[in-house]
């Protein structure tokens, strides 16, 4: 068979080159919308840390904020009480994997657990943070349930102190991430084939060894994102929490870099050093976020 | 190594749903059974009750002369090849197929050897740092495989670990996991529903039928000697034809009606046959397609006047269906189908692609009359007096 060719154009653009063309023309409103609400106000952030800035007006005033800024205390407080707070993040992963495992085995009941335990996730932070700060109060419901044990002579008052208000804190949001954390897991444990938990059983596995050796990798993908959102959620989410609970005392003891960006643009009006100071969280949060994708990515 | 036996096995699911019933079936050292059926006829049930990913509901089941009721999956000692291969997805190939020795508690330089054996054997060797993944279906087959047989069991289960596969690597995978098993003479019990597999595998094959098991023999004594309509129709392809006559009075002959016309067997078939004796008395006269052919005149033998309706032609044969002539009702042949439909005695006809046979033509075939069967025209056993 012949086919004509007479009259026959060459194509300007050749198929790979219109298609990439597309591709780019169909990227350009979601690219431009990046720029304008992360690419821009992250420059204007840098710009601002050079300035005075007041909220109306600006002052340029060169690197000072930045020497200035380092040699506060109160920044190398946040940022320890930051580190401090990782340490919740292995019993934000723990809990509701083990909470995840015991229902994915359906036992008695699990429809009404996945729904307690979800429930922290459909209520406000705010309202969790008030129910903590009732909860670690001096005559609040921890002491109540010690004294009920016959612990009567034991008094906590883990916000008045301290010592004991970050790991308060720590403790609330590890509750305040149990539902979230909790379903992802089910979803995942929900994805393993079934088949490969048989195979295991004939192979020769007991419990523990299927969860070791096939449960947990499958759900290597959805802890690794669970870590992610936790640890960005510890650096940058906690803020209601610790408004309510503690209001970042007593001193500086809970108040975390996200806290202290609040108090030092709103509370001092110092906006430069506040701009500043939410430059250095934004690092931290995206050198965590690409430490992990690179963890992601390596396995692939 | 192991023989398996089922006693009055029965696996009843919650809603009473009875999944098998009453099974027994013994399978010997060494033997490759396989259970066959059409979906939901109980077999990966009895699978699965084998294996100790199923309760048993009553009954007794033992292993190497084991009752196994009770005992886990891990100590019965037993390899699975799974249907869809659940191969651990972030375990390379040899990681696979050592698993099982690992948690046994073998040294790594066992393992290693035993895994690199499997391998030979399977031709897997330059995969075994690959991840399933990375593998074709074939080969991932293969590693399923491997994983068994590593673990030198006393019995391989397999869960139809071909049905995967496209035509081409199911053939080829069947001759050699038949290889494999002759080779290490593990007793096997393999499910399928694919008859073929069924008929080329298994040293004996087991039908299974809504939860009870219609007949064990040889693949040949099936096909030669169905116990019933069911497994004449499963076994085959084509299917037995199987056609309503009636019994009619014959000089030194069987006589029988087919639709409205004579059909006359040898009178052996009375002696081998429990035959009804009474005129009208209904039987099914089975006739497998290879047994009719095109006769032209006058002929001996029993034949039927026939219409050819349709002509399949598939290359080393053609399959040409012929409505006999005249004729009243006829059973369907489809094996999951027991309502007995109004529609034309229709028969298959297995003829060499020679054969000059048009939609239209009018045939005499003549059935081939030593390897005719007779069936219970109500309760569907073969009236055969060995077998009956």
């Amino acid at each position: 068979m012949t086919v004509s060719t007479v009259g026959a154009r060459a194509p300007r653009l050749t198929l790979r080159r219109r298609r990439q063309l597309a591709g780019a023309l169909f990227a350009l409103p979601a690219v431009a919308l990046v720029i304008g609400l992360i690419a821009v106000p992250i420059g204007q952030a840098i710009y601002y840390s050079f300035t005075q800035w007041n909220g109306l007006t600006s002052t340029w005033i060169g690197p000072s904020t930045w020497t200035q800024a380092f040699h506060n205390p109160n920044l190398w407080t946040a940022l320890e009480n930051n580190a401090w707070l990782l340490l919740a993040v292995p019993f934000a992963l723990g809990l509701p994997l083990l909470i995840a495992m015991l229902l994915h085995q359906r036992v008695i009941g699990w429809k009404i657990f996945r729904s307690i335990y979800f429930l922290p996730t459909a209520i406000s932070w705010v309202v969790l943070g008030l129910v903590a700060e009732r909860f670690f109060a001096f005559q609040g419901t921890l002491n109540s349930l010690i004294h009920f044990f016959g612990l009567s002579h034991v008094n906590t008052n883990m916000l008045g102190y301290e010592s004991t208000a970050l790991s308060a804190l720590g403790i609330t949001f590890v509750f305040t991430m149990i539902g979230t954390n909790t379903m992802l897991f089910l979803t995942g444990l929900a994805t393993l084939d079934t088949s490969l938990e048989e195979a295991a059983r004939i192979d020769g596995a007991g419990r523990w060894r299927i969860f070791r050796h096939i449960t947990l990798p499958h759900l290597s993908r959805f802890i690794q994102l669970a870590f992610v959102m936790t640890v960005i959620a510890l650096f940058s989410a906690l803020f209601s929490l610790i408004f309510v609970m503690t209001g970042g005392g007593p001193g500086y003891a809970t108040t975390t870099m996200e806290f202290l960006i609040y108090q030092t643009g709103f509370a001092q009006g110092d906006f430069g050093t506040a701009a500043l100071y939410g430059l250095i969280l934004f690092v931290l949060t995206a050198i965590v976020g690409i430490v992990q994708l690179r963890l992601i990515g390596s396995d692939e | 190594m192991a023989e398996i036996t089922f006693s009055g096995v029965t696996k009843v699911f919650p809603g009473d749903v009875t999944a098998v019933d009453n099974l027994n079936l013994h399978v010997a050292d060494g033997e490759f059974m396989v259970l066959v059926g059409p979906s939901g006829c109980g077999k990966t049930t009895a699978l699965r009750m084998l294996a100790g990913l199923e309760e048993i509901s009553s009954g007794t089941l033992s292993i190497g002369g084991r009752v196994v009721n009770h005992v886990l999956p891990k100590d019965r000692d037993v390899a699975m090849v799974f249907q869809n291969y659940a191969l651990y997805p972030h375990m390379t190939v040899a990681q696979n197929m050592g698993f099982a020795l690992k948690i046994r508690g073998e040294s790594k330089a066992e393992v290693d050897r035993k895994v690199r054996e499997a391998a030979t054997i399977l031709r897997l060797g330059e995969y075994l740092d690959r991840r399933p993944r990375a593998l074709s279906g074939g080969q991932r087959q293969r590693v399923a495989m491997g994983r068994a047989i590593v673990r030198s069991p006393q019995a391989f289960l397999m869960d139809e670990p071909l049905s995967n596969l496209d035509a081409q690597l199911r053939v080829e995978m069947r001759v050699e996991i038949a290889r494999i098993q002759r080779l290490l003479g593990v007793a096997t019990v393999y499910v399928t529903h694919d008859q073929i597999e069924a008929m080329t595998m298994g040293d004996r094959v087991a039908v299974m039928r809504g939860g009870q098991l219609q007949q064990v023999a040889p693949p040949q004594v099936l096909y030669d000697h169905p116990a019933n309509e069911f497994v004449a129709g499963f076994m085959g392809s084509p299917p037995m034809n199987l056609v309503r006559a009636r019994i009619s009075p014959s000089e030194g002959r069987v006589g029988l009606v087919v639709g409205d016309q004579r059909l006359d067997v040898p009178a052996a078939y009375g002696a081998s046959h429990d035959l009804p004796r009474e005129e009208g008395a209904e039987v099914v006269l089975g006739v497998r397609p290879e047994d009719i052919d095109v006769v032209g005149g006058d002929v001996t033998g029993p034949t039927l006047k026939t219409r050819v309706e349709r002509r399949e032609a598939l290359g080393a044969e053609i399959l040409v269906h012929l409505s006999v002539a005249d004729a009243g009702t006829a059973r369907s042949v489809a094996y999951d189908e027991d309502v007995a439909v109004a529609r034309p005695t229709m028969l298959v006809a297995r003829m060499a692609p020679q054969a000059r046979v048009e939609v239209g033509d009018v045939l005499t075939v003549r059935l081939n009359e030593e390897r005719l069967h007779f069936f219970d025209s109500t309760r569907g056993v073969t009236l055969r007096r060995e077998c009956a």
